[in-house]
């Protein structure tokens, strides 16, 4: 329990982490565009960690997007449901869709990053970052974090389903 | 048979109201667990998923996306869009009908960065319906005024949604036309998309402009001018203006001009737009490290949301394709009567349908991809389909009694708003949103002439 809290917060930090990408993006991405616009340089490589940033933000940030319920729903219902029922929807929800899919990119990917690794995979433009390997990691961790991070919804759901049951019953 | 199964199980489990994302991956994989035990669907095909994600990941045009949340974020969290609000509404004066004008207009300017109708929907709301039912102007008049302008922002660029819309479009527009065997590819760009939607979308303005100018004259008591002394004149005026209008007009002018002129590409324009909005909401002094954060953050989270769709998306059509999906609707689609025209309306009233339950980034990941290729294998420009979804969605989510907007704005709307009075406010609206869908589908030149003489 202490393990998966210590996680949860291990996805926090890597979410403020990537709020301060998305602000790096912006002020590397103008001075790409001053550099190039205005002193006729350009730069595969500051383009490439950009998109290494970009990548970072959108799997690295959707862990702790999920636990303050980021994600959008359709809730013509949901939102008129009593709190028992949406429990129990995200209980369903975290068992039955989120770690299944999670699980299944995990292990599909495994090979693929492995594969990455076993090269160690550069960019393929000439100039460009050697990285590639480790921004197919990413994946992994991505899968990895919304894993621990849907085990812990699940849990609350469940917590949450049990404290309403108890009252209305 | 069992592609169609598919679409009809996710729906109505997306009903059920578990994130998008997810539901559209989850039911997914589980009919290609079934598909693959009873031998239906070849699991290898799924093996490809790893290097579709690897592209989300490092798809160039995409990187637009965090940048504009960013701008329209900052701005929004600089109080940059009430200022503006309050600027217009003093320039606009003790014209009849100025407010609204006023807000149509800093609908069409800020609103949507972000692309997600609930959430600029309810800003619009919030900023915009206490002082409209202050100033006397009637409930519907004003809701109808502020549903209809707080989705406009959505298809004048720049807003995310045309920057994932042109983005789907161009791989669709490839796929078209491999398929018939075209190999010196033409391609169609998010500037293509940008530049295109902007014709179509001034109309739009000034439509709206002249129904409230018109409505104004007619029925004065709907939207009294404000009393003269509460008017700023003179160099006060002036002051409101250079402080309130000034900056975010320029930012929005520099972003949209170099993408027009061909300086930047809508990547390029968006870091340009990120950094001046921060540039400004330094200059106001509302940029400590706190405000930063938060701001980060909150592009984060959108950002995340925006792609865990794309990813969920993926995986779904992945498995309706596997299973044949892509060629029933195909087959369906040219099947139809009346050619390409018969298949444009077919498709426009789905999503029409479908914009009563998805917003348009879900629709855009989900339905584009299939029935894109489709379309534009019928000979139909891409621009202009980008255009007359755009459009066409945006007036689903304003049509009553499902449309996204209006349960919005009903949420953060004082109770004596009734709901019939939204309901007859958004009606106009509709009708002027139905007229330039004719006009585009009688002058495509609308959207495509445009693009053809900036490039």
């Amino acid at each position: 329990m202490a393990l998966l809290h210590g996680l949860e917060r291990v996805n926090r930090l890597l979410f403020v982490l990537a709020a301060w990408a998305c602000l790096i993006m912006a002020v590397l991405g103008f001075a790409i565009v001053i550099a190039r616009y205005g002193f006729s340089v350009g730069s595969i490589a500051a383009q490439e960690l950009v998109m290494y940033l970009h990548a970072f933000v959108l799997l690295c940030a959707a862990a702790t997007t999920l636990a303050c319920d980021g994600h959008v729903r359709v809730d013509i219902f949901y939102s008129r449901w009593p709190s028992q029922r949406r429990a129990l929807v995200n209980l369903a929800g975290s068992l039955l869709l989120l770690m299944p899919v999670m699980l299944f990119i995990l292990v599909i990917s495994w090979e693929y990053v492995a594969q990455a690794w076993a090269r160690h995979e550069t960019s393929a433009e000439a100039g460009g970052l050697a990285w590639v390997y480790l921004l197919k990691s990413l994946i992994l961790l991505f899968a990895v974090q919304m894993l621990l991070q849907g085990v812990l919804q699940a849990m609350r759901a469940w917590t949450e389903w049990r404290l309403q049951s108890e009252q209305g019953g | 048979m069992m592609a169609i199964a598919m679409f009809i199980a996710v729906c109505v489990v997306l009903l059920l109201g578990y994130p998008v994302a997810l539901t559209l991956a989850g039911v997914a994989l589980w009919f290609a667990l079934f598909g693959t035990t009873l031998g239906l669907i070849d699991a290898s095909e799924l093996l490809a998923f790893p290097s579709r994600l690897f592209g989300i990941m490092s798809n160039q045009t995409l990187v637009a996306v965090p940048l504009f949340v960013l701008m329209g974020v900052v701005l929004e969290k600089a109080k940059l869009a009430e200022d503006l609000l309050d600027a217009m509404a003093a320039l606009a004066g003790r014209l009849r009908g100025g407010l609204g004008v006023s807000v149509v207009l800093v609908g069409a300017l800020l609103a949507a960065s972000t692309g997600i109708v609930g959430a600029t929907v309810v800003t619009m709301g919030l900023l915009s319906l206490p002082t409209m039912l202050k100033r006397g102007y009637s409930p519907a008049v004003a809701s109808g005024t502020i549903a209809a302008a707080g989705t406009l922002g959505q298809i004048i660029p720049p807003s995310i949604v045309l920057v994932l819309l042109g983005d789907v479009l161009s791989s669709a527009y490839q796929q078209a036309q491999l398929a018939q065997g075209i190999f010196s590819l033409q391609t169609v760009s998010v500037g293509d998309l940008f530049v295109g939607a902007l014709i179509p979308g001034v109309v739009l303005v000034s439509a709206y402009i002249v129904y409230i100018m018109v409505l104004a004259a007619l029925k004065p008591e709907t939207m009294p001018a404000p009393p003269a002394d509460e008017c700023p004149r003179g160099s006060e005026l002036w002051l409101q203006l250079a402080r309130g209008m000034a900056p975010p007009l320029m930012l929005i002018v520099a972003v949209l001009g170099s993408i027009m002129l061909g300086y930047a590409t809508p990547t390029e324009a968006a870091a340009v737009g990120a950094c001046g909005a921060l540039l400004l909401a330094a200059l106001r002094g509302q940029l400590n490290r706190a405000a930063l954060q938060s701001a980060g953050e909150q592009c984060a989270k959108i950002t995340s949301m925006v792609f865990l769709i794309f990813i969920g998306a993926s995986l779904f059509s992945m498995v309706f394709n596997a299973y044949g999906g892509d060629e029933h609707v195909h087959d369906m689609l040219t099947a139809l009567p009346g050619g390409a025209f018969g298949a444009m309306i077919c498709v426009m009233v789905l999503m029409f349908l479908l914009g009563f339950i998805l917003d348009f980034i879900e629709i855009t990941f989900v339905v584009v991809p299939i029935v894109g290729p489709v379309l534009l294998q019928l000979g139909l420009d891409p621009v202009w389909l980008g255009v007359m979804m755009a459009i066409n969605l945006q007036t689903s989510f304003l049509t009553p009694p499902f449309g996204f907007a209006l349960f919005y704005l009903r949420g953060v709307a004082p109770p004596e708003l009734t709901t019939p009075q939204l309901y007859r406010g958004v009606v106009p609206f509709i009708a002027i949103q139905v007229g330039m869908l004719i006009l585009l589908a009688l002058w495509p030149a609308l959207a495509t002439w445009l693009p053809s003489v900036v490039y």
